[in-house]
């Protein structure tokens, strides 16, 4: 073993030129692979903190009904299938042991109506706001403020300002009883501000879209106007609103209708989601008769609802939602996570499913993938360029060296003698440059990380996994880069060692 | 008792659309101890002869034995190792492993059968390159030797093993006369001392005198032979 060791190191030195070529692809392949498998754990690992801990947690709960999964990225289409009866699915989540935190919410898409009556679509996400906060943190106030504990109104984010004066309102939005601030500004209004025809305005009014069209005119006091701190282009769609007043704007069950109107038994029936038609013809009293006033469905009087600034004392818990944002505790394995949730779920009946964040994130996790899979297939270019390379380099090393391999063939030299000392070569070659691309990759990938480079670039922001690039490696990617560095080196030297392995002692004497 | 039994072989070469017919049907005994010489002018298959019989060339046809062992019957790993244990080699051309010291080279075949200690084949070596003559030169590497200095490592390098048979193709072919009949006395001397089958092709007729047999080859077949 010392002896074909020896050869072989010295071999290396001897053909300086041969060694340095293959040499330098080594290092090359081995820094590009580096590079590589750094940006791909970044962007795993941002796409994880971005997306899993600042907006969909890991796991995302939703009715059994709902046709697909792709919910918190679904433009347009049917309204997502609401969930009734969150306080038995809080109460299965509260005993789960792989559950770190969790919060409902719910999601749709209302019409913004402009001062002629004109529409265009915002996206609103009903949420309780401190809850929400808590989980995610993710808020970034840039005019007004966050909500008071139970204060009720629309968080307005930037993105749809711009968006919405543009297209629909020709009116610049603010809080109320706050100055305009104008490096807020779109291109559009800092023009029209330049010119004094900027129209500002500090309401909007939201008509929520329902199937049964049941849904109302609401007009949220905005209490701030914000951004999202990271992936700002691709969330940054979403308002924010108290919980009720999504409820209300959608014709959904508010925790208000719960506590004044419910009484046990209709309570019962929308935790079933109405599935169980035993239940629904029975002969308990489905309906209360109510008399409404119609003067309950004015404008006015919505209005004066909606001023109220703080929530009455009220479990938001009982009204409707349509979906549940699951955190795990660290180190629980994802897919067992689901495979679990799911038989509990449907063990306790509840009309829900677990769905993974990326199945629920739809087109966008999907071309996070891409973008990883491309990335991954450029790596493995590399690997396969530098093997050729490697192998051809080696090849013709074999046949200049016939007479040295012959001679040694002719005085007792086996077959694998030969191998072993072309496998060393390139083994020795794979540690010391390979070694050093990895050792120079992991400092550049350190360089990089700290240079905090920005994007607002979205295609830019999913390679980088958010809006900043931060590439890293793992002990686990250095593993991976030295078994890739092993894998270049073992098929490389594969042909190269059976050109050199058929040297035969005749062919060494043939060419003398 | 004979070492070597060759039995009608022939081996053929194609060049091009002909074919070279390089032995011609040659039957050929050589016994234990035989110091012997094949002689020949160039192209008269002196060189296929001693590949065939230091199994580096297989025949076409015919039947070679080596020590009773038929070699045409062996797995190339089988062949690998008589090589190694039976045979020793020196070439015309000082085939020395240019990486390796003067040292280095002659431990090789021993590293090779992986039967001795680390230091008895270091002073074996040393032995070895002391009755050679090469005792100041074991750090060197080929290259810092001169043509004479080189073959007498191959002669160390073919003996380390203590083989049956050394066979040497055109020995002092690249040495000027006075090292050329240094390499043949010692070639004689280890004949006669340990009875090695030594068996050496040459076209010079100066060298002729220190073989003990002479077989002349011409055009492929045995054109005559001599024991002196």
């Amino acid at each position: 073993m010392k002896l074909i060791f020896t050869i072989a190191l010295r071999n290396l030195f001897r053909h300086k030129g041969k060694s340095l070529v293959i040499g330098i692809i080594l290092f090359l392949g081995a820094f590009i692979m580096t590079i590589g498998n750094g940006i791909i754990t970044g962007l795993n690992s941002g796409l994880q903190e971005n997306i899993v801990n600042k907006f969909t947690g890991d796991i995302v709960l939703i009715s059994e009904k709902q046709e697909s999964n792709a919910v918190i990225i679904s433009m347009m289409g049917k309204p997502i299938e609401m969930i009734n009866n969150y306080t038995l699915i809080k109460k299965l989540l509260q005993g789960l042991p792989y559950i770190d935190k969790y919060i409902p919410l719910a999601q749709g898409t209302a019409m913004l109506l402009n001062e002629d009556g004109e529409p265009d679509f915002n996206f609103l996400l009903g949420v309780n706001f401190e809850e929400y906060q808590k989980m995610f943190g993710n808020l970034k106030v840039i005019e007004g403020r966050l909500p008071k504990v139970g204060e009720r109104g629309l968080l307005l984010t930037d993105m749809n300002r711009k968006t919405n004066y543009e297209y629909l309102l020709n009116a610049w939005v603010i809080p109320p009883n706050t100055k305009v601030v104008t490096s807020n500004f779109s291109q559009e209004a800092k023009l029209s501000f330049e010119q004094h025809k900027l129209k500002i305005i500090d309401s909007m009014i939201f008509m929520g879209m329902n199937e049964k069209n049941s849904a109302l005119d609401i007009k949220p006091s905005i209490i701030g106007v914000i951004k999202f701190k990271a992936l700002n282009s691709f969330f940054g769609y979403l308002n924010l609103i108290d919980i009720e007043s999504f409820r209300e704007c959608f014709g959904y069950v508010t925790a208000q209708d719960s506590a004044s109107s419910l009484d046990k038994d209709k309570s019962k029936l929308l935790a079933m989601e109405s599935e169980n038609l035993d239940d629904l013809f029975s002969d308990k009293q489905l309906f209360v008769q109510e008399k409404v006033n119609q003067n309950d469905y004015s404008l006015n009087n919505l209005q004066t609802k909606l001023e109220k600034k703080v929530t009455t004392n009220i479990n938001l818990d009982n009204g409707t939602y349509n979906q549940v944002y699951i955190k795990l505790k660290p180190g629980t394995k994802l897919d067992n996570a689901v495979k679990k949730l799911n038989i509990s779920l449907k063990k306790n009946n509840l009309g829900v499913k677990a769905i993974t964040w990326k199945q629920a994130l739809g087109e966008m996790a999907d071309m996070a993938t891409v973008i990883k899979v491309a990335l991954f297939v450029f790596v493995m270019f590399i690997f396969f360029v530098a093997i050729i390379i490697i192998m051809n380099t080696l090849s013709m090393a074999a046949l200049e060296r016939i007479p040295e391999i012959g001679m040694m063939r002719a005085i007792g030299a086996r077959k694998s003698f030969v191998a072993l000392m072309f496998f060393y070569e390139t083994l020795f070659m794979s540690l010391v440059f390979g070694g050093a691309g990895i050792v120079v990759g992991a400092i550049v990938i350190k360089i990089l990380s700290l240079m905090n480079i920005t994007t607002t670039n979205e295609m830019i922001q999913l390679v980088f996994g958010g809006d900043k690039f931060h590439p890293f490696l793992t002990v686990m990617d250095f593993v991976l880069c030295a078994i890739q560095l092993l894998i270049v080196t073992v098929i490389a030297t594969i042909y190269p060692i059976l050109v050199a392995s058929r040297i035969k002692p005749l062919d060494a004497i043939n060419r003398d | 008792m004979n070492i070597i039994e060759l039995n009608n072989v022939t081996k053929n070469y194609p060049l091009g659309n002909t074919t070279v017919h390089a032995l011609r049907g040659i039957d050929l005994n050589i016994s234990k101890g035989d110091l012997v010489s094949i002689i020949g002018p160039s192209g008269s298959g002196k060189t296929t002869l001693l590949n065939i019989i230091g199994c580096i060339d297989t025949p076409t046809s015919g039947s070679v034995k080596i020590e009773q062992q038929d070699i045409s019957t062996l797995s190339d790993k089988k062949t690998t190792d008589l090589r190694l244990f039976k045979i020793g080699f020196i070439f015309q051309t000082f085939n020395l492993i240019p990486v390796l010291n003067v040292l280095e080279n002659v431990e090789f075949p021993l590293l090779l059968m992986k039967k001795h200690s680390k230091d008895e084949i270091r002073n074996k070596s040393i032995k070895l390159l002391s009755e050679v003559g090469l005792q100041d030169h074991i750090n060197h590497k080929p290259a810092e030797l001169s043509g004479g200095q080189r073959q007498r490592v191959a002669i160390a390098r073919a003996l380390i093993t203590e083989p049956s048979i050394i066979l040497a193709d055109e020995p002092t072919a690249n040495l000027d006369s006075k090292t050329g009949e240094q390499i043949l006395n010692i070639m004689k001397e280890i004949n006669s001392k340990e009875h090695t089958t030594f068996i050496f092709s040459t076209h010079d007729h100066d060298v002729l005198k220190y073989a003990k047999r002479i077989i002349k080859i011409k055009d492929g077949v045995i054109d005559g032979e001599e024991n002196q």
